[in-house]
């Protein structure tokens, strides 16, 4: 059992390392693959093709609107979903499996009938709502509903959310004074876990942004890759590598609070 | 303080009925005991006063002012939980403190406050410690002095030793009950563990089904139960087969007065400290378990009819085990039997 396990270990281990390290040795070694030999298997590396896009300025004013994205996103996402989800807990339990249905609906439909719905509505009433790149957050935040949804859900119900609000309530304190003081606090773990994975979400997100023509990161990559596919290429691994660090940092702040991450519902 | 009145409260979730017309009254600076199996609408009773359930009909009164519709914040009450609830993010002290912050204390005031509820339930020394660095003892006793530093009108614990393990229990059990005293808070005390109930209460109210049966002090619901519920809930009896004759009721060996509960009642309930054995080789019964109780021992005999559950003084009997032959009688002493209707055979 113990060596079919490991074999098991390797062989998922190198269907995924492979294709990195290609990509990798494809971005950074200028060494074309018919002349590679294990001798010059370490010459022409360079971060070169890479530094030059970070300097490119379509490049930046990209990256720039993806992170604004992101944070608008998260913004967005914790003011109108926390108090929702926190109300649906304690005050009305009964319909949680009605919200848990209704925020897996995002992905029942996909992008591009919810681009074409949104802005055959919105071309003609406010126009100008579709021009700003700003416009990519509603959609962005309830592309992330699934997931934030869900880690706030069950940060709440990990935290006795109920008993708590019950407590506060005898001792005198309103709705809003309990969620500010009480709640919020102390589901910090499960708001960072929903905001890591909007985080993550928005910086991947390719189809509503090409959709509604707007420059994100990943459209930009999408372009430039047709005419620079090794600068492209690096890029790519570098966005793979802020994403998943991104990521690695929530879990980290996570553990620090001593929280496991199944309580906040990754 | 103030009394504490419910009146004809009915409370129904769908199609079950969780109390049908439910009137109490809690005395002022009394302790009550509402005592049941799970489901038996003592939960349901308790949120009503709460505020956190609204009855289907009836109403709540404190101190002759109807609270029936009074929002929860503004009923001035306090509470403890069973899963403690306090709040993680604050220590013992910020937890006590919270509710005097809330009810708008003035900074000495507060100081002052929470530095004597914490002496009370003797929590001084761990104060500082975020509830996560607590035993449950000590979050329970917390979660008790933050209930009182707003002064409640009315003190609802709601099952508040049932997460303890027993010895804890216990001790902070006595502990509830000597704070209760010294601060003559008006409290109402939800569980379903009869020894704690008798031990604690003023008076204990029993519920079944939605309704309360009986509403006495802790002695007389044990030595003069009401019901056949009552009497079997509170306490260990054996239900023994009784004749109507002049003059009273024969059980065993005796004629005493008995109280039917009901037309047709024929059991009598008789607990094992009435019973009496004496040693009996032509006896009727026979012993078939004993266990040790300390100073007493509890004998199982055996006889024709059901088994009888009987308590005997260890000193009297130090020798009594399993297979002595025995006659049961009724003790001397007991003057007056509750009789319960039969169970009707499946």
């Amino acid at each position: 059992m113990r060596i079919l396990r490991n074999v098991f270990l390797v062989a998922v281990g190198l269907y995924f390392l492979v294709p990195l390290l290609a990509m990798a040795r494809f971005a950074f070694q200028s060494v074309p693959v018919v002349l590679l030999t294990p001798e010059k298997l370490f010459e022409g590396w360079s971060i070169s093709g890479l530094l030059e896009v970070f300097s490119n300025p379509e490049f930046q004013k990209a990256a720039i609107t993806s992170l604004q994205l992101m944070v608008l996103s998260i913004a967005v996402t914790l003011v109108l979903l926390l108090p929702v989800a926190a109300l649906v807990e304690i005050r009305a339990p009964r319909m949680r499996t009605l919200m848990a249905g209704i925020t897996l609906l995002p992905w029942v439909v996909p992008p591009i009938a919810l681009v074409v719905g949104v802005a055959a509505t919105f071309r003609n009433t406010v126009p100008w709502f579709l021009a700003s790149p700003y416009s990519l957050v509603p959609f962005y935040v309830l592309w992330a509903l699934p997931f934030s949804y869900r880690a706030l859900d069950a940060g709440l119900r990990a935290i006795g959310a109920r008993t708590l609000y019950e407590a506060a309530r005898v001792m005198g304190a309103s709705t809003f004074t309990i969620i500010v003081r009480v709640i919020v606090p102390n589901m910090i773990g499960a708001i960072i876990a929903a905001s890591v994975l909007t985080a993550a979400l928005v910086l991947g997100e390719f189809a509503f942004a090409a959709l509604l023509l707007k420059e994100t990161l990943p459209t930009f990559m999408a372009e430039f890759q047709r005419s620079e596919p090794r600068a492209g290429m690096a890029l790519a691994l570098a966005v793979m590598l802020l994403t998943a660090l991104i990521i690695w940092v929530g879990v980290r702040v996570l553990r620090r609070r001593g929280m496991e991450l199944q309580a906040a519902g990754v | 303080m103030a009394d504490v009145r419910m009146i004809g409260v009915r409370k129904a979730f769908g199609s079950t009925v969780a109390l049908s017309d439910l009137t109490l009254e809690i005395r002022s600076g009394e302790l009550i005991c509402l005592l049941g199996p799970s489901g038996c609408g003592k939960t349901t009773a308790l949120r009503i006063l709460a505020g956190f359930e609204k009855p289907d009909a009836g109403t709540v009164e404190v101190g002759g002012e109807d609270i029936t519709s009074v929002p929860t914040p503004k009923r001035g009450f306090g509470m403890v939980f069973q899963e403690y609830s306090l709040f993680p993010n604050m220590t013992g002290r910020a937890n006590v403190d919270f509710a005097l912050k809330l009810r708008k204390a003035g900074a000495a005031e507060r100081k002052e406050t929470v530095d004597r509820l914490l002496t009370i339930t003797g929590l001084t020394e761990h104060a500082d410690k975020f509830p996560h660095q607590m035993s449950g003892g000590q979050r329970q006793r917390v979660a008790l002095a933050r209930a009182l530093a707003s002064q409640p009108r009315l003190l609802l614990l709601d099952e508040p030793l049932s997460a303890l393990d027993a010895k804890v229990r216990d001790s902070l059990r006595e502990e509830i009950r000597r704070v209760q005293r010294e601060v003559g808070v008006t409290t109402l005390f939800v569980t379903h563990d009869q020894h704690e109930a008798l031990a604690i209460a003023d008076r204990v109210g029993v519920m079944s089904q939605g309704v309360l049966e009986q509403l006495d002090p802790p002695r007389a619901l044990y030595e003069s139960p009401a019901t056949a519920f009552v009497a079997g809930f509170v306490g260990t009896v054996n239900r023994i087969p009784a004749e109507r004759v002049d003059g009273g009721w024969r059980v065993l060996n005796r004629v005493v007065p008995g109280r039917p509960a009901s037309e047709g009642a024929s059991l009598a309930v008789v607990r094992p400290e009435q019973l009496a054995i004496d040693m009996d080789p032509a006896g009727d019964g026979r012993v078939t378990e004993t266990t040790f109780l300390g100073p007493l021992t509890r004998a199982i005999v055996h006889r024709t009819e059901a088994p009888l559950i009987v308590d005997v003084l260890t000193s009297e009997f130090p020798t009594l085990a399993a297979g002595a032959p025995v006659r049961v009688r009724l003790r001397d002493d007991v003057d007056d039997v509750l009789l319960i209707e039969a169970p009707k055979p499946e």
